[in-house]
C-alpha cells in the first residue's frame, strides 16, 4: 500500500518546527504503524537523509515508552490502544497520515516525535511508593486484602505511563495519570499509612510541573491503553479533600 | 502546603455551579407561574417577586447568588488561562470529537454565551425593577410592581423570544457537562451512583433548557 | 584463570546463611563514602539500586530509556514462582530447587538454584508490602497457578501483566531513594564501555543519548543489570532497544562469558508475518494453563480451525508428553512446534504457527472465568492481529526469549573482574540450559534485592584502603578516546547498506543455525557467514546524522556492531557442546524420538570464555552435583 505521511520535524527543543511530506510505496497491511516509520527511516538513509526520531521500546503496549498523535488521535484512530499496537491495516491505501508529537507545556520536544516526560517521574517521585526498606515485610498472607480490592487497585496499577492522558487532554491535565497511581496505593492496606502525604505531595508536583486542569472531557479514558477509567480522577478528588480535613 | 489550585479552584466552580443549579430549579417553578391564565398569573407572579424582594433570608440567598456567578466566572477564567498554558501549541489536526463530547471540549465558549444572555437578561430585569435603570415598572391592582406586565411586554418582542429561546441551548449543554462533572470534581465516585447521575443531569438539563426556552414562546402567543 | 565460583561450605540448605554469617560487614559511617554504579533499571537494576541506598551506599543508576519504569521486565507477563505452597499441594524449597534445576536440565549450580528457591518466599513477601496487586482469592489470600515444567502451583501474578507491576514497585522504591538524594538517576544514558584500573572496575563511559556527548562516571563497583541478548536473533520477544553492548564491552574488558549459546525459545510468541516486522510480541505461557496446542492431523489442511473436527485435530503435546502436556517445558515446547511446522502441519498464512485453542477451557469454565484469567492478553492479540481468540484458536509460534547465558559470576554474582557485578538476565546463573517459566522475575529481584546488597559488601570492605577512582584517571582517557574513535569509525564508513538491513542478516544467519536446534556444519558454516557479514557491515554500512546529537541510528549501529561480534561466540559455544542440554539441541545428539541426549560425562560444566583479544579462550567451571543426581529429563 502506498501512503504519504505529513511529520513533524524539529531538530531541537528551541528549534522551529514544521512538518514534511513523506510518500512511501511499499507498505504491506501486515506492518505495524511503527515498522512503517522504521521502513520510512531506512528509505532515508539509503537518500543520505537524517531520520526521524520517534520512541518505542517493547512493541507489545505495555512499556509506555511509544506515543504519537496519528491523525488528531493520541496514539492513532483506535481507542484504548498504544502507537506500537496500531497496525497499517487501519489505514487505506492513498491516506495522508499526520503524525504529530505529544503536545503539551510539561512534555517539551526533544526531537520530531520524542518528547521529555519526566514531569511523571517527578509526580511519582512524590510519593507513589509504600515506605519499606526490603528485608522489613511481614509474611504475604498476613493481611488478607479481599479480591474485589486488588482487582480495583490492579485496575489503576495497569498504567502505562505513556502521556496519552495529557497529550488528548485539551488541558494537559495530568489528572488521571497521577489518579491512577494515588488510587492504586491508597486502596491497598499497605498504602494506608502515608495515604494522605502522599495525595498532597503528588498532587502537588502535578501542579508544580505545570499541568492543567481537569474539566472531565473524557478523552483520556478514551485514549488510554490501559482503559482506566476517569472515575479514578473523581476519586482522587474525594481522597484529596479527606487528606486535606484528615491529614 | 499552600491550596493547591488544580483542586481549590475545581471545588470552587463545583460548589458554586451546583448552588446555580438548584437556584434554577427555584427560578423555573416560579416561570411555571407565567403559564397560568393572565388574571391568576398577574397577582400571583407579581406577590411572588415582591415576597421575594422583601424576605431578609431571600435577600441573603441572592447575594450568594451573585457572590456564586462571579466566582463562577473569575474561577473559570483563571482555570481556563492556566489551561491554555499547558497546552501552549495546539495539534495541527485533532480529532477530539471522536473521544469527546463537544459540549465538553467547549465549556469555556458555552459559558461566555450564558454570560452574555445573564447580562441582557439582568438587563431586562434586575435593572428595571431592582435598580431602577429604564422606564419604571407600573404597579398591579395589589399594589405589587407588575414584574409580570415587565416580562410580559418583554416577549411581545419576537427578537427577544428567540433570543431568551436559543441561548437556552448552550444552558442545556453547560448543565448538563456541569452537573456531571461537578459531582466528580467534589469527589463523588461511586460507580452506580455516577450512572445515575448521568441520566438524572440529562433529564435535568433537558427540564431547563426546555422550561426556561419555552416559556418566551407560550407568553408570545398568549 | 582458574574459574573459583566462591560456594560456601556446608549442607545445601545452610550454604546462603553461612555466607552470610561470614561475609565482611561495612560500618554505616563508612557505607556513606561508597559508591556503586548500576547499570540498568529494570527488576534487578532498580531492585539492587534502591536496597544499596536503603543500606547507606551512594549509587548511580543509569538507563537508556526515557524513564527506569520502560526496563524490558516490564513485559513479563505470566508471573512469579515462589515456594510458599500456599496450595497445600506438596511444594517446598526443595521441590522448586529440584524442578528448577532438572528443567534447567542440569547445567547450573546446585548452591545457586537452591538459594533462588530459598529466597524466592520472602520476595513475595517484600512485593506484597510494596504495593503489589497479585491476584486474590475472595477471601483475600493470593492465589497461585501452574506454569510449564512443573507439577505444582507456585506462580504468583497481577492479570498477565505481572513483570510490569513488579517492575512499577521497584522503580516506585528506586524513586523513593532518588527523593532521598541516595540514587542518581540517569535516564537516556547508554553505558558505552566499562573503565577497569588495576585490574578492578572503577567506573563507566556513558553516552548521554540526547546530546550525543560522553560522559565519565567512577565508583567502587560497577554492578551491570542490562538485561538479556537475545536481539541477536533480531526478531524477539524483548524490546527493540535491549541490546548486549554493555556486557560484550565488559567481555572484552575481561570478564567471562558464560554458556553464550544457552538462549531460550519461547514457544508461544505471534508469528513472523512479513519480512519488515521487528518484533515478536509474546504471549504469556501461562495461557497453557488452560489452552491446549494443537495442529490439524492432515499436512496442508486449508480449512478454517473452527472446521477442523476434533477427530482431526494433532495434540501434539498432550500426545508426546501425556504427564506434562501442555505445560510441557518451554524449550521442550517449542522444539515440538517446530518439528510440526517443518514437518508441513503448520498453520497460518504463512504456515509457520500452531493453533493455541480455549474452546474447551471456555466450555468448562466458563467465558468470565478465562476473561479474567487472561482478559489482557485476549485484547492484546486481538489489538496485534484483528482476531478474536475466545472465538477461534490463537496461532503462535516459537521466538527468541531469554538468554540463560550472560556474563559468568560467582555465587557472589561477580564476574572475573574484581569489583563488576552481574544481576538478573545479564548473568549466567541459576537457569542452566533452559529456563523455568516464571523463574525469570524470580532470578531478576532477587538477585537485585536480596543477593547482590549481601555479597558487594564483602569485595567493598576491601576496598576501602582504596583511593577512591578519580574520573581524570588516565585510564578514564584511554577508554573514552576508544569509545569516541569507535563511534567516529562507524558514521566514517558512509557506505551503501542500513544498520536493519544487517541485523536482519544477522538474525537469519542465529535463526537458522543457532536457535532450536544445531549441528556442525550449520554452526561452522555460520561463523563463517558471520565473520564476512562483519567485514561488510565495517566497510558499507550507511548512517546518516552525525556523532553528536539524538541519533537513533548510530544507537542501534553500535549495538549491532556488538551483536555481530556476540553471534560469533554463540556459535562457537554452541559448536563445543557436543551434547543436548536444556535449549541446546544438537541435531547429532537426539534419540530415534527425537529427544535430546545430554553427555554429562563430558560436558556437565559451565562454558566460560574469555574474549582473549577476538580468539575466544574456553575455560570450564566443572558442575558438582552432591545432592541431585542428574537424570535424563522426562516429561513424558
Amino acid at each position: 500500500m502506498k501512503v504519504t505521511f505529513k511529520i513533524w520535524r524539529q531538530e531541537s527543543p528551541d528549534a522551529k518546527g514544521t512538518f514534511r511530506a513523506y510518500q512511501v510505496d511499499d507498505l504491506t497491511e501486515d506492518m505495524s504503524f511503527l515498522e512503517a516509520l522504521d521502513h520510512l527511516n531506512e528509505l532515508l538513509v539509503l537518500k543520505g537523509e537524517e531520520v526521524i526520531a520517534y520512541e518505542y521500546d517493547c512493541r507489545e503496549g505495555i512499556c509506555g515508552q511509544c506515543g504519537v498523535f496519528i491523525n488528531g488521535r493520541a496514539h492513532g484512530p483506535h481507542n484504548n490502544m498504544t502507537t506500537c499496537q496500531l497496525h497499517m491495516r487501519s489505514f487505506k491505501d492513498g491516506d495522508t497520515i499526520v503524525v504529530e508529537p505529544w503536545r503539551a507545556a510539561s512534555f517539551p520536544i526533544i526531537k520530531d516525535l520524542i518528547v521529555d516526560r519526566c514531569a511523571f517521574d517527578r509526580i511519582i517521585e512524590k510519593g507513589a511508593y509504600i515506605s519499606a526498606k526490603t528485608g522489613t515485610a511481614p509474611e504475604a498472607n498476613a493481611i488478607p486484602i479481599p479480591k474485589s480490592v486488588a482487582d480495583a487497585a490492579m485496575d489503576t496499577a495497569a498504567c502505562i505511563g505513556c502521556g496519552a492522558c495529557v497529550a488528548t487532554c485539551k488541558n494537559s491535565s495530568a489528572a488521571l495519570f497521577t489518579a491512577a497511581k494515588i488510587n492504586h496505593l491508597n486502596k491497598l492496606p499497605q498504602g494506608k499509612a502515608e495515604q494522605h502525604q502522599r495525595v498532597k505531595e503528588m498532587t502537588w508536583q502535578m501542579h508544580e510541573e505545570g499541568f492543567g486542569s481537569c474539566t472531565f472531557t473524557g478523552a483520556c479514558e478514551v485514549e488510554c491503553p490501559e482503559e482506566i477509567s476517569i472515575t479514578n480522577i473523581a476519586e482522587m478528588n474525594a481522597r484529596f479533600i479527606k487528606s486535606k480535613i484528615f491529614g | 502546603m499552600a491550596l493547591n489550585p488544580l483542586f481549590f479552584r475545581k471545588t470552587i466552580i463545583a460548589a458554586t455551579g451546583l448552588f446555580l443549579c438548584i437556584f434554577l430549579i427555584v427560578h423555573l417553578s416560579a416561570n411555571c407561574i407565567l403559564l397560568l391564565p393572565e388574571d391568576v398569573a398577574r397577582g400571583l407572579y407579581n406577590s411572588y417577586s415582591t415576597a421575594l424582594r422583601e424576605n431578609p433570608l431571600i435577600k441573603i440567598v441572592a447575594y450568594i447568588l451573585y457572590i456564586s456567578i462571579v466566582l463562577h466566572v473569575v474561577y473559570a477564567l483563571l482555570i481556563t488561562i492556566r489551561n491554555r498554558k499547558a497546552k501552549p501549541e495546539k495539534y495541527t489536526m485533532n480529532q477530539a470529537n471522536e473521544n469527546s463530547s463537544w459540549t465538553s471540549q467547549n465549556m469555556g465558549l458555552i459559558g461566555i454565551m450564558i454570560l452574555l444572555f445573564i447580562v441582557v437578561h439582568l438587563a431586562n430585569f434586575w435593572a428595571r425593577i431592582k435598580l431602577g435603570i429604564g422606564e419604571a415598572p407600573g404597579f398591579d391592582a395589589d399594589g405589587n410592581v407588575d414584574v409580570y406586565e415587565v416580562t410580559y411586554s418583554l416577549f411581545q418582542n419576537i427578537y427577544y423570544v428567540i433570543f431568551y429561546t436559543v441561548l437556552m441551548i448552550p444552558l442545556g449543554l453547560h448543565l448538563h457537562h456541569g452537573l456531571k462533572s461537578g459531582f466528580k470534581s467534589l469527589g463523588f465516585y461511586h460507580q452506580k451512583g455516577l450512572k445515575t447521575l448521568a441520566k438524572v443531569a440529562l433529564i435535568y438539563a433537558a427540564i431547563m433548557a426546555i422550561g426556561f426556552g419555552i416559556i418566551p414562546f407560550i407568553v408570545y402567543f398568549k | 584463570m582458574k574459574l573459583d565460583s566462591k560456594i560456601p561450605a556446608g549442607r545445601l540448605e545452610e550454604k546462603w546463611r553461612n555466607y552470610q554469617l561470614k561475609s565482611q560487614l561495612i560500618n554505616p559511617a563508612n557505607k556513606k563514602k561508597l559508591n556503586v554504579i548500576v547499570v540498568g533499571s529494570g527488576l534487578s537494576g532498580a531492585g539492587a539500586a534502591s536496597t544499596l541506598a536503603e543500606l547507606g551506599y551512594d549509587v548511580q543508576c543509569f538507563c537508556y530509556q526515557d524513564s527506569a519504569r520502560r526496563a524490558h521486565s516490564v513485559a513479563a507477563q505470566g508471573g512469579i514462582n515462589a515456594a510458599k505452597n500456599y496450595q497445600h499441594d506438596g511444594d517446598s524449597v526443595y521441590r522448586m530447587f529440584y524442578d528448577t534445576l532438572k528443567g534447567g536440565d542440569f547445567r547450573s549450580r546446585e548452591a545457586n538454584v537452591y538459594r533462588l528457591a530459598e529466597l524466592s518466599a520472602p520476595l513475595i513477601d517484600h512485593f506484597v508490602q510494596q504495593g503489589v496487586p497479585f491476584a486474590r482469592e475472595y477471601g483475600g489470600v493470593l492465589v497461585n497457578r501452574s506454569f510449564g515444567g512443573v507439577q505444582v502451583q507456585r506462580t504468583f501474578y497481577a492479570r498477565g501483566q505481572t513483570g510490569q507491576q513488579l517492575l512499577l514497585a521497584a522503580y516506585s522504591q528506586l524513586y523513593k531513594m532518588i527523593r532521598a538524594k541516595k540514587v542518581k538517576m540517569f535516564p537516556r544514558s547508554e553505558m558505552m564501555d566499562l573503565v577497569v584500573i588495576d585490574g578492578k572496575a572503577k567506573g563507566i563511559i556513558v553516552r548521554d543519548l540526547v546530546t550525543g556527548e560522553l560522559k565519565r562516571y567512577a565508583a567502587d563497583a560497577v554492578v551491570l543489570a542490562t538485561g538479556g541478548y537475545s536481539r541477536v536473533f533480531r526478531l524477539s520477544t524483548l524490546a527493540i532497544g535491549c541490546n548486549g553492548s554493555a556486557i560484550w564491552k565488559a567481555h572484552k574488558r575481561g570478564a567471562y562469558f558464560a554458556a553464550p549459546s544457552f538462549t531460550q525459545i519461547h514457544p508461544t510468541a505471534l508469528p513472523q508475518s512479513s519480512e519488515a516486522q521487528s518484533k515478536l510480541t509474546l504471549m504469556s505461557e501461562s495461557l497453557r494453563n488452560d489452552g491446549r496446542i494443537w495442529v490439524p492431523s492432515q499436512k496442508d489442511d486449508t480449512r478454517k480451525a473452527n472446521d477442523i473436527p476434533e477427530e482431526e485435530r494433532d495434540y501434539y503435546l498432550e500426545r508426546r508428553y501425556p504427564s506434562f502436556g501442555n505445560l510441557a517445558p518451554r524449550d521442550i515446547a517449542s522444539r515440538a512446534a517446530k518439528e510440526r511446522i517443518d514437518a508441513g502441519y503448520g498453520v497460518g498464512r504463512l504456515k509457520n504457527a500452531v493453533y493455541l485453542d480455549f474452546k474447551h477451557a471456555i466450555e468448562r469454565l466458563g467465558l468470565d472465568t478465562i476473561k479474567d484469567r487472561y482478559g489482557n492478553l485476549f485484547n492484546m492479540y486481538m489489538k496485534i492481529t484483528g482476531i478474536d481468540a475466545y472465538k477461534e484458536p490463537m496461532q503462535i509460534s516459537p521466538a527468541a526469549h531469554f538468554s540463560m547465558g550472560g556474563l559468568w559470576v560467582d555465587y557472589e554474582l561477580m564476574t572475573t573482574i574484581p569489583g563488576l557485578y552481574a544481576v538478573g538476565e545479564c548473568n549466567f546463573s541459576d537457569h542452566g540450559a533452559n529456563r523455568l517459566g516464571a523463574n525469570s522475575l524470580l532470578q531478576a529481584s532477587v538477585d537485585g534485592y536480596f543477593i547482590l546488597p549481601n555479597t558487594i559488601n564483602n569485595y567493598l570492605a576491601s576496598t576501602l584502603q582504596d583511593q577512591h577512582a578519580d574520573i581524570n584517571h588516565p585510564a578514564f582517557d584511554k577508554v573514552e578516546n576508544e569509545v569516541s574513535a569507535h563511534l567516529q569509525r562507524i558514521i566514517n564508513v558512509d557506505g551503501t547498506k542500513t544498520v536493519d538491513h544487517y541485523h536482519r542478516e544477522l538474525g537469519k544467519i542465529m535463526w537458522n543455525e543457532c536457535a532450536m536446534s544445531r549441528n556442525k556444519v550449520g554452526l561452522e558454516d555460520a561463523i563463517n557467514k558471520i565473520i564476512k557479514l562483519k567485514e561488510e557491515f565495517w566497510n558499507d554500512v550507511k548512517i546518516t546524522g552525525s556523532v553528536s546529537g539524538l541519533n537513533t541510528e548510530l544507537e542501534k549501529a553500535y549495538r549491532l556492531a556488538d551483536f555481530i561480534e556476540m553471534g560469533i561466540l554463540m556459535c562457537a559455544d554452541a559448536l563445543q557442546r557436543e551434547e543436548s542440554c536444556g535449549a541446546h539441541f544438537r541435531e547429532e545428539y537426539q534419540t530415534d524420538e527425537g529427544e535430546a541426549v545430554r553427555v554429562d560425562d563430558q560436558y556437565s560444566f559451565v562454558s566460560a570464555w574469555d574474549y582473549n583479544n577476538g580468539d575466544f579462550k574456553l575455560f570450564k567451571e566443572q558442575l558438582e552435583f552432591e545432592n541431585v543426581q542428574p537424570t535424563v529429563r522426562s516429561y513424558k
